[in-house]
């Protein structure tokens, strides 16, 4: 028994820190948010995601992959949400998963390869915004080869050259690549509140469309799971460092005479936070290694891990901004950076209310059957 | 990542369950969330129990052969811990002798102790209680004020104690007394840690009833008792840094035996909750409580999960330290988080302790109930936050 990361996840872990704290900071961050006209993907960052193997990470190794699982893509999520990292590497991670799962073998061959290298960006629609992630919740519907309906709060439409879209039809739910430069697609950019991500809205009209492989319903939930992991992952990186530096200002400054970390309840509050973020470091954690291992809780889970890593990250990233008083409010100060980025991945692929109640379809409903 | 057991521990596993089949009395199978109530009528049982366990070698899973232990490994101790849970065996009579007294005689006491104290524990023929809350002296254990002067041989002992396990069951207790005085205004000196037997005059329990009704624990009043100079344990002046010692030995493995008593309780608030009305449906299609229950759940696994990594850190030999002050707040809270909900789904139900006969609510009103005492012994739950403030995360004092 050894729920712990190996030593080839940790020296995975040390390279991508390593590489935020020498090439990409709050400064790099804070050019996104002066400039929000652009397309918010610093070139030399995803130049390294595509050197480092990062975007090639779950691509198999037959398709110029890396091959590895998901509990590795999850490290990366978590030290990207630790370092506010932008780009569409969560888009193309999402994309090269689909096709991974659900594509035929000529599919897999034409895209995996430039989704592994950085050569081709994704993006994905796989819900209507707000709803439960669910394949029921598909944002499009499919007729004829094409795909019509309104995607919102798509990331990164503007620079992908693939999107990945689910869509229901009468032949049921499924997954679908769109070429989002093609025709009956109208791509359109929206303001992000979060400026670590680039948000639009794409209408489909009509849209020629090929459906992935063999995919269905099964294939939509497995991919709705799996980006709900990697965006725990993401959050839990988010508490774990707005807590650190939390805990790095109080440790110093000083009111009333005395260092405010010092005071019974700040110490009690970030204790607190210790705690709730462990736990959500522990589901995230073993929610991917469940998905590598198809454990039978598997979906569970991803839920747990979904809704906890939320809450910890609400909690922590609003102590963030409390108790860095005044500073914590300005415009100056990188508080905002985490507690922005938070608020988008806390409701994305379901919110934590919601994960509870799947929580609760798939454990309470089923004990109460069995009472 | 690997969370598969070696064969060997499965056969460990396989061993202990094939015995426990056998051997755990049938009267002791109810379904009891928390072992530890209605004590005084079970206390005899549950302490032959324990001494068959001894006989048949399941005691001391991690205690070395030479003191009648099993030389297992954490691995072994957890999954000991869990199985124990998984067959709603009672808990053991003897924890504070068990969990803290043995390990802390093992590593610093006399061979005599050694010889004297650690066998007869093991087979639950002495009960041991912990002499440490005071009425002035609660999780500020440095403020207690029992005497103990030297006397020739002995010391005479006077004070009292308070909130004391087992007091009306004990045989011995491990206590805490000032042999000297506070030294330069540290409070922390002049401390030793005294082996006193209960059975002597001088040495007076009383029961203190709980808000569950029971009285599991007590007050210890000490007049003029005796206990020789050859029973400090750890040397005279060094109670503190015995008393260090002795919390040192932290229960966090027993985090996987937790999850598994508190997921039985959650498994049986959603059988009550099927049955319970609300709003004329059953209270457990309620949007609200389903989003209770699942809060609960979460918790519930991430007590699984820490436990996993408990594991993973004590059987790779290293030390928890004072991370154990936060599984105590996990395991503590959890329980609470349970207990909650478990008294929002009988809503009014909650005030009478039985109010359907088809359910066992009895129980579950009693462990509701006695989830209120486990964020407060051991070290308050403010007293463990204050500790991972200072200790895990370094804020300054």
């Amino acid at each position: 028994m050894q729920f712990q990361l190996t030593d080839e996840q940790r020296a995975l872990q040390d390279a991508v820190r390593s590489y935020l704290r020498d090439r990409f900071g709050p400064a790099q961050v804070r050019e996104l948010y002066e400039n929000p006209g652009g397309d918010g993907v610093p070139a030399p960052l995803w130049k390294a995601l595509g050197e480092q193997g990062w975007l090639a990470v779950l691509v198999p190794e037959e398709h110029d992959g890396v091959g590895l699982g998901l509990l590795d893509a999850a490290v990366l999520a978590r030290e990207f949400g630790a370092g506010t990292v932008p780009g569409p590497w969560l888009g193309t991670v999402l994309v090269a998963e689909a096709v991974r799962l659900a594509g035929s073998p000529e599919q897999q061959a034409e895209l995996l390869p430039g989704l592994a290298a950085g050569r081709t960006k994704g993006a994905v629609a796989l819900l209507r915004p707000g709803s439960s992630p669910s394949p029921a919740a598909a944002p499009a519907t499919a007729s004829a080869g094409t795909l019509s309906g309104r995607l919102d709060l798509v990331e990164y439409p503007a620079v992908a050259d693939v999107l990945v879209v689910a869509a229901g039809s009468d032949a049921g739910t499924g997954l679908y690549l769109v070429d989002p430069r093609g025709t009956g697609v109208t791509v359109t950019s929206v303001d992000s509140l979060d400026r670590t991500v680039r948000l639009g809205t794409v209408t489909l009209d009509g849209a020629p469309a090929g459906r992935l492989g063999h995919s269905g319903a099964a294939t939509v939930q497995e991919l709705l799971d799996r980006a709900a992991v990697l965006v725990a992952n993401d959050l839990v990186g988010i508490a774990r460092k707005a807590l650190t530096d939390t805990v790095d200002y109080d440790r110093t400054r000083v009111q009333f005479g005395k260092p405010v970390g010092s005071f019974q309840a700040v110490q009690h509050a970030l204790a607190d936070l210790h705690i709730a973020i462990t736990f959500a470091e522990h589901a995230a954690t073993y929610a991917a290694h469940a998905a590598d291992v198809d454990a039978p809780d598997r979906r569970l889970a991803a839920s747990v891990a979904k809704a906890k890593a939320a809450d910890a990250a609400d909690a922590a990233t609003s102590a963030m901004i409390q108790f860095h008083g005044g500073i914590g409010y300005t415009w100056e100060h990188h508080t905002h950076f985490s507690f922005k980025r938070c608020k988008r991945l806390q409701a994305a692929y379901g919110d934590a209310a919601q994960h509870r109640e799947q929580i609760a379809r798939l454990t309470v409903d089923a004990a109460a059957v069995a009472t | 990542m690997d969370l598969r057991f070696s064969a060997q521990d499965e056969d460990f596993r396989r061993e202990l369950r094939a015995w426990l089949d056998a051997n755990l009395p049938a009267e002791m199978r109810e379904p009891a969330f928390w072992a530890g109530k209605g004590s005084d009528e079970s206390f005899e049982l549950r302490r032959e129990w324990e001494a068959r366990k001894a006989a048949a070698g399941f005691a001391g899973i991690q205690w070395p052969t030479e003191y009648g232990g099993r030389g297992g490994t954490p691995t072994m101790k957890a999954i000991y811990d869990e199985e124990m849970a998984r067959a709603a065996a009672p808990s053991t009579v003897n924890p504070l002798g068990l969990a803290f007294l043995a390990p802390t005689v093992m590593a610093i006491g006399t061979d005599a102790q050694k010889r004297d104290i650690i066998r007869p524990l093991l087979h639950c023929e002495t009960i041991w209680c912990q002499g440490f809350s005071e009425p002035g002296a609660g999780s500020d254990l440095a403020a207690i004020s029992m005497r103990a002067e030297p006397q020739g041989e002995e010391y005479l002992l006077n004070g009292q104690k308070i909130w004391t396990t087992n007091a009306l069951h004990g045989d011995k207790i491990f206590t805490m007394a000032r042999t000297g005085t506070p030294d330069g205004g540290k409070r922390h000196a002049g401390i030793s840690m005294l082996l006193v037997d209960m059975h002597q005059l001088g040495v007076e329990a009383r029961p203190l009833k709980q808000m569950t009704g029971a009285s599991e624990f007590g007050e210890v009043f000490f007049t003029d008792a005796t206990c020789p100079k050859t029973d400090v344990l750890g040397g005279e002046g060094n109670g503190w840094a015995t008393a260090m010692l002795l919390l040192s030995f932290e229960r966090g493995s027993s985090a996987i035996a937790q999850y598994t008593e508190f997921r039985r309780m959650w498994d049986e608030v959603v059988g009550v909750a099927a049955r319970m009305d609300r709003d004329g449906r059953p209270a457990v299609e309620d949007p609200v409580l389903r989003q209770e229950l699942a809060a609960a759940l979460i918790e519930l696994e991430c007590l699984k999960y820490h436990s996993w990594h408990v594991l993973t850190q004590t059987s790779n030999g290293r030390d928890l330290g004072f991370e154990a002050s936060m599984t105590k707040i996990m395991w503590s809270e959890t329980f609470r988080r349970v207990s909650d909900v478990y008294e929002k789904v009988v809503g009014t139900a909650f005030a009478v302790p039985k109010p359907r006969p088809d359910l066992s609510l009895e129980e579950l009103t009693t462990t509701a109930m006695w989830s209120r005492s486990c964020t407060i012994w051991g070290g308050s739950q403010q007293v463990q936050r204050t500790v991972v403030a200072e200790r895990v995360l370094g804020l300054p004092r």
